[in-house]
């Protein structure tokens, strides 16, 4: 094939780009979050576009060291395009604000840019909304963050979606006492749900059989309170929960009650097995998933530790929702009130042109010359 | 959501007619018709579409089924990341390195050429050991690539191992055992996982 020709037909893998009225569409509901945003005192915030690899590459998992894009500068110092807003995030907010700033509350909506392998090209990763809160601890901060996420989706007339809850702490309680190597390698089980892998790593590290077969059950469970509750209970008696295990089921099991008094708990569901697919994560950790949507379209957590690596410590909470995942689920009207276009046909300009400003003048839509795209 | 059947990816070819008996012996009869790509089974449980086995990880990836039947030679290929509900007590196989039965395996360790239709499993495989390898990848009939003298090696699926036999060829090792599983689109899983998991359940009980 003329190699010009592919040029012109294709875009590279990882590009996308949409326009008229998708891009309208979506325009409309970046314009709703920037009034939802702003009502809860979220201020926006823009991220380069690229940065110096170096200083994300212990955040970067080996999938995700494969799918990014690199760069190289004119000083030859190694770059990379952004492919995780938060990331980026994490090093502007410490570079902008110092601790007497504290809290802050950030928003942003921003492309990502990653390469997809021809194997899930239809994934929609390309634009990221997100919001963060930042220098807050504690369970209220949480909340805050997931009520934020429930609103958004709200706002934009989602339906038929739940967001599953999970806790880092509660995993890091639990498995503490092991080495690095598996205990990545019994996190990735646990998040693939593979659990005869987990028995068998729990077993290899001298687990008892009563407690091996109670953390499977506790890591595999997902419901609510009454399914939590029982669990719970049931490691205390047998002595299976260190105090911060203990203490982190605890939080996340107050932080789902207050979600059952405010009336969610349809929305909400406790799962140990979410544990965030950051490595940054380090305590409640979220996805949501809709019927029809082929990955989670929304995920976020408590990052504590992240900033610190950037030169300024603060606990900090977010979530981010992939919003090309949804554009096609959400009611086709408009969310906004789109007017019909008014034609205006006039042959003579000067007449069109006051005619068509008078138009404007009173809030409607006004075309020169015609058709919309004639 | 509950009420709708899980749809479910079966692939044509070696794990067909199995899967079909297996589900057969669980209370589930799974009729086809010829040429068909969709069936159902007489319950009203299961939508099950019929596709090619290496194909199945990129359907139930992107959620058009979102559950599968598929073996773990299948899943080395794929670059997604699924759920493995259940392993299943059919399909069992290993993949082997085989060479014609005259070659001395001692002469080219330190860097084999091999023939195959999995080339991230042989890749991982031989990488993870420190091992290089110089892959050629294949369609089918890999058996004929040491006798035509495009690669000495070949890593493929050994059954009975007759077919090695027949083109003089040898199993010179025995590099990993392959399960069939029922996999899952982790989302799928996460929106439907009661109706899943009463699925499983009845596959786990009612041998």
């Amino acid at each position: 094939m003329n190699p010009r020709t592919r040029a012109f037909l294709q875009l590279p893998q990882g590009a996308e780009s949409f326009y008229l009225e998708e891009a309208q569409r979506h325009e409309e509901i970046l314009q709703h979050m920037r009034i939802l945003f702003g009502q809860w005192g979220y201020l926006p915030v823009q991220t380069p576009v690229f940065d110096f690899y170096d200083i994300y590459r212990p955040f970067l998992d080996v999938h995700a060291r494969e799918t990014i894009y690199r760069l190289v500068d004119r000083e030859g110092d190694l770059l990379m395009l952004r492919s995780d807003v938060t990331l980026f995030l994490a090093k502007q907010i410490g570079m902008i604000i110092s601790h007497r700033d504290l809290p802050i509350r950030v928003w942003y909506a921003d492309t990502i840019l990653r390469h997809q392998d021809e194997e899930d090209i239809s994934k929609n990763e390309f634009y990221q909304v997100g919001a963060e809160l930042i220098g807050k601890s504690g369970s209220h901060a949480d909340l805050e963050v997931l009520l934020l996420l429930f609103r958004s989706l709200e706002t934009l007339k989602l339906t038929d979606y739940q967001i599953h809850i999970g806790s880092r702490e509660v995993f890091n309680g639990c498995f503490d006492a092991l080495d690095e190597d598996n205990k990545l390698k019994l996190l990735q089980a646990i998040s693939l749900r593979d659990f005869e892998k987990v028995h068998t790593i729990l077993e290899e590290e001298g687990f008892e059989d009563g407690k091996t077969a109670f953390f499977c059950r506790l890591f595999s469970s997902i419901g609510t309170l009454k399914t939590l509750v029982p669990l719970m209970q049931e490691g205390k008696k047998e002595g299976f929960l260190t105090y911060q295990t203990e203490k982190a089921l605890q939080q996340l099991m107050d932080t789902f009650s207050i979600l059952q008094t405010l009336g969610k708990e349809d929305l909400f569901r406790l799962d140990l097995s979410e544990l965030g697919g950051q490595g940054y994560y380090t305590g409640i950790v979220f996805q949501a998933y809709k019927e029809g949507v082929d990955a989670a379209f929304a995920s976020g957590g408590r990052y504590d530790n992240l900033l610190a690596h950037f030169g300024f410590s603060a606990p900090a909470v977010g979530f981010s929702i992939m919003l090309r995942k949804i554009e096609g689920f959400l009611p086709k009207e408009p969310v906004i009130n789109q007017k019909t276009p008014i034609p205006i046909t006039d042959s003579d300009f000067i007449t069109a042109y006051r005619k068509a400003e008078e138009v404007r003048h009173k809030g409607g839509i006004a075309l020169l010359g015609g058709t919309s795209h004639g | 959501m509950g009420n709708n059947p899980l749809t479910l990816a079966l692939p044509k070819g070696r794990l067909f007619d199995q899967a079909i008996q297996y589900f057969d012996l669980h209370g589930l009869k799974i009729s086809v018709e010829e040429r068909k790509l969709v069936a159902h089974d007489e319950k009203g449980l299961l939508q099950i579409f019929l596709v090619k086995n290496s194909d199945l990880p990129t359907y139930v990836a992107h959620g058009i089924a979102g559950l599968g039947i598929c073996g773990s030679d299948v899943l080395h290929e794929s670059i997604s990341r699924f759920f493995r509900l259940l392993e299943l007590p059919f399909g069992t196989t290993r993949m082997c390195l085989a060479a014609r039965a005259d070659q001395n395996p001692q002469a080219e360790k330190h860097r084999l050429k091999v023939a195959t239709k999995f080339p991230r499993f042989t890749r991982n495989y031989f990488h993870s050991r420190g091992i290089p390898v110089e892959i050629i990848k294949l369609n089918g009939s890999v058996e004929l690539a040491p006798l035509l003298g495009l690669a000495p090696y070949i890593v493929d699926l050994v059954e009975t191992g007759s077919t090695l036999k027949a083109n003089n060829l040898k199993v010179i090792e025995n590099l990993e055992n392959i399960v069939v599983y029922l996999i899952a689109n982790p989302a799928y899983y996460k929106v439907h996982y009661p109706q899943v998991d009463r699925f499983i359940e009845l596959l786990r009980n009612s041998a």
